[in-house]
């Protein structure tokens, strides 16, 4: 596989704005999770979520435009803009428009924009619809928004795949990096929280609540009882390497290997044939750190637990592990976020810790990490799953020549 | 690991729509211009300025589930299933999951049945929280790989009005990529309140069934249905006798990076991602002998289309047939791209142009040859245009096998 490089970095996060804030928000384990005050979870169990902070669209979006744009959009423009911003690319000048691309995950949808839409519908009736909010209903909103923003022209695309969002739009892109067609892509996750989802999620008992021990997104810890819905993006440019190491870029880290399997059935197999696919093909005898895709909820964390004990049979308890999403929540493409971490991880050599990680789970028998590590870090296997029965394992790593 | 020697062949296709049930029925109703465009059922139309839409008709799904198979399907999930269970029995595969994938496009399907929780929500009952489940796109998907024991990779992609076309093209990647030596593509779209609310709010709704590229053209009419493509590596297909209706010989996935509604209206973009699609075919434009067309029945859409292929075939553009089979099946958002691949499959292997029924007289600019009635004709090699809300453009090219 021609070896793809990751280049720049955006984040809009529940820990702040921008790759500092974000990674000056994940080592010092702040939690960004909180009460919703946004909108009414009077009637619901679940009460908290993972909201991005801080974010003022301002900043990135002249003001004219913000009105015409969903939260998710906005989102998706700002960290787009960061990360280019951050790779030293400008579009026309390092690169035409043509030859950049943009294939985002999108885990809501457009859900805020299709509610307030149908809302209308039915409380105003058919005479008095607002045009402004049915384009902006469609999934690929952000990523489209983002490329007429931006002047993005090349590969466009938008994909949904439950829990694995954003490692799924990042595999299109290498995929579509690796066919040659197009030079540049900007990919990762966006997620605007919205509140029809997150009542669902909560009457489907899915969502964490507090059961004594406070509402709390506890990844692999013995009393979790669900996730904390999240919002944000988090956005990076991939290139070929080579045209990464031609320009002199900074590359973060290099794509080694990944591998998908599938089938709700039996996760921790799926789980564990996915991470041997990505080892196969990575030619690994060692990995430094697991970018977990725990998020709290009691069946997913267990099922990544068995995964990586199948898979890396002995290694398994030496490998730390933590999972971010015990701050910034189950966002479905929060994935972007997670990636965006792993790649500060390898440039900085430290490894944030899992919060609220209390009370060891005998199911989960793995090396949690607890407390900020220090640590020579050349090689991360992220693990994204879905119980609905998808499942991706990738290994990033230091750049070739980079030590 | 891209290797150019893996191709992607079409070996198996099931449809379902307003035209027929079967792959069989569709075929006769493009043979004889027949539409099914009529008077909604599914929901009240009163107060909207259309109440037409290629709407399936006497269909009960009790003829194809049973009832506790039904409480987790909604009525787009419903459409895949039955598509999906022609298209494997036509491909005649024997299953063997792991390396089977499924890429599906989705619009808007699960609406309907986000619809109905809204609703009852509004009403202040409480409405089953499971209704929300198939508002998330990847949800066809998973029921679709699940039913299927299919264990490859999965993704969705949700591009709006280009999602199936651009899970084609992803699809045939990922075979040729040696992910998987088969994938399930196309996709499925089911009527919804919201949308039609939306495409009348803005105002591009046609109060009678939609006329593309006819100067009496007032908008698009919507659609509903699915349509399953069995993708599979060429090699394996051929050495198993395999009937092989046609290889995507390229493609292309760009983006207008222009206006979130409006094509940008020279139709120089368009121009370009059809350009783009016939060098990655390896092909010349003169050997394009049909396009099947996006030809959504708005003034704008076909006026742009007609200028984009005017500006890439130049005076051959008069001598190429050009047809929009949405003048028979409505749009049918997420699943338009499939189904019309589907139809352009099925011109080159029953020698025939589909028309754009109902087609009477061009304009200014709409004066290409827009085949009001079916003809006979040799075809060996067809482009499909989906174009999408956010300028997401994607052109298909499939060419007979053995060329």
């Amino acid at each position: 596989m021609e070896a793809v490089a990751i280049t720049g970095l955006g984040v809009v996060s529940p820990l702040g704005i921008g790759k500092e804030e974000f990674w000056q928000g994940l080592i010092e384990g702040r939690n960004g999770i909180e009460e919703i005050t946004v909108f009414d979870t009077a009637p619901l169990r679940s009460k908290k979520g993972a909201l991005a902070k801080g974010f003022n669209p301002k900043a990135f979006i002249p003001p004219l435009k913000i009105r015409r744009l969903d939260r998710a959009s906005q989102f998706a423009i700002a960290a787009s803009k960061m990360a280019l911003e951050d790779a030293g690319l400008t579009i026309n000048k390092d690169v035409p428009p043509e030859r950049i691309g943009i294939i985002l995950g999108s885990g809501f949808c457009g859900a805020v924009n299709a509610e307030a839409f149908h809302r209308g519908q039915i409380v105003k009736g058919p005479g008095d619809l607002n045009p402004m909010l049915f384009p902006n209903t469609v999934p690929n909103a952000a990523a489209s928004n983002a490329s007429i923003e931006l002047g993005i022209k090349g590969p466009n695309s938008t994909v949904v795949q439950s829990f694995c969002t954003a490692e799924a739009a990042f595999l299109f892109a290498c995929q579509q990096l690796i066919a040659h067609k197009a030079d540049v892509i900007v990919t990762g996750g966006v997620d605007e929280l919205s509140a029809i989802l997150y009542r669902g999620w909560s009457e489907l008992r899915l969502t964490a609540w507090d059961a004594g021990d406070g509402e709390r997104s506890a990844p692999y810890d013995l009393k979790r009882n669900g996730f904390i819905p999240g919002e944000g993006a988090g956005i990076m440019i991939l290139e070929r390497e080579a045209d990464a190491l031609r320009r002199r870029a900074r590359i973060y880290g290099q794509v080694l290997a990944f591998a998908f399997a599938g089938g709700a059935a039996h996760p921790g197999e799926k789980v564990a044939r996915a991470i041997a696919g990505a080892l196969k093909r990575g030619g690994m005898k060692t990995i430094d750190f697991i970018d977990g895709a725990g998020n709290s909820s009691p069946l997913l964390d267990a099922a990544e637990s068995e995964g990586l004990r199948l898979a890396l049979v002995d290694r398994y308890l030496d490998i730390p592990l933590s999972s971010f999403k015990s701050m910034l929540g189950e966002g479905i493409a929060s994935g972007g976020m997670r990636i965006v971490a792993d790649l500060l991880i390898l440039e900085q050599g430290v490894i944030p810790q899992t919060i609220n990680y209390a009370y060891p789970d005998p199911c989960c028998r793995l090396r949690v990490v607890k407390e900020v590590l220090k640590a020579c870090v050349r090689t991360i296997l992220h693990t994204g799953i879905s119980l609905d029965g998808t499942y991706t394992a990738m290994l990033l790593g230091r750049a070739n020549g980079v030590s | 690991m891209q290797d150019k020697k893996r191709s992607a062949v079409i070996t198996g296709m099931g449809i379902i729509c307003a035209t027929g049930n079967k792959v069989g029925e569709f075929l006769s109703s493009l043979k004889e211009g027949r539409r099914g465009i009529r008077e909604i059922t599914l929901f009240d139309c009163a107060g909207y300025p259309s109440n037409i839409a290629a709407q399936i008709k006497g269909y009960d799904p009790l003829d194809f589930f049973d009832k506790r198979e039904l409480r987790r399907l909604s009525r787009v999930d419903q459409f895949v299933l039955i598509a999906a269970e022609e298209a494997l029995a036509d491909a005649d595969l024997s299953r063997n999951g792991e390396h089977v994938g499924v890429c599906l496009g989705a619009g808007a399907g699960g609406m309907l049945s986000a619809e109905i929780y809204h609703r009852q929500l509004l009403d202040g009952k409480r409405p089953r929280p499971s209704l929300l489940l198939p508002f998330v796109p990847s949800y066809a998907t998973d029921r679709l790989a699940e039913r299927y024991n299919l264990e490859g990779p999965r993704t969705t992609i949700t591009t709006a009005c280009s999602s199936s076309a651009s899970s084609i093209a992803y699809g045939a990647e990922l075979i040729r990529w040696g992910e998987a030596d088969v994938m399930v593509c196309g996709g499925g779209e089911a009527l919804s309140e919201l949308t039609f609310g939306g495409f009348c709010s803005l105002k591009i709704m046609d109060p009678f069934p939609c006329r593309p590229f006819d100067a009496r053209r007032q908008g698009l009419s919507l659609g509903e249905g699915a349509a399953v493509l069995i993708l599979e590596e060429k090699v394996r297909a051929q050495g198993r006798g395999a009937r092989i209706y046609g290889e995507l010989l390229g493609y292309s996935l760009g983006g207008e990076a222009f206006h979130i509604t409006a094509p940008e209206e020279t139709g120089r973009e368009e121009a370009r991602i059809m350009r783009e699609a016939i060098q990655d075919a390896g092909i010349k434009p003169h050997e394009v002998a049909y396009i099947n067309a996006h030809g959504t029945g708005t003034v704008l859409n076909d006026q742009v289309e007609t200028l984009a292929i005017k500006e890439v075939w130049g005076a051959d553009a008069y001598h190429l047939p050009v047809s929009s089979t949405k003048s028979m099946i409505g749009h049918c958002l997420g699943a338009a791209g499939g189904l019309e691949a589907a139809a352009s499959l099925l011109a080159m292997r029953h020698h025939f142009i589909p028309p754009t029924a109902g087609f009477e007289q061009g304009d200014e600019v709409c004066d290409l040859d827009y085949c009001p009635q079916a003809r006979e004709a040799e075809i060996e090699i067809a482009l499909s245009n989906s174009f999408a809300f956010g300028g997401n453009c994607t052109a298909l090219i499939f060419g007979k096998e053995g060329l």
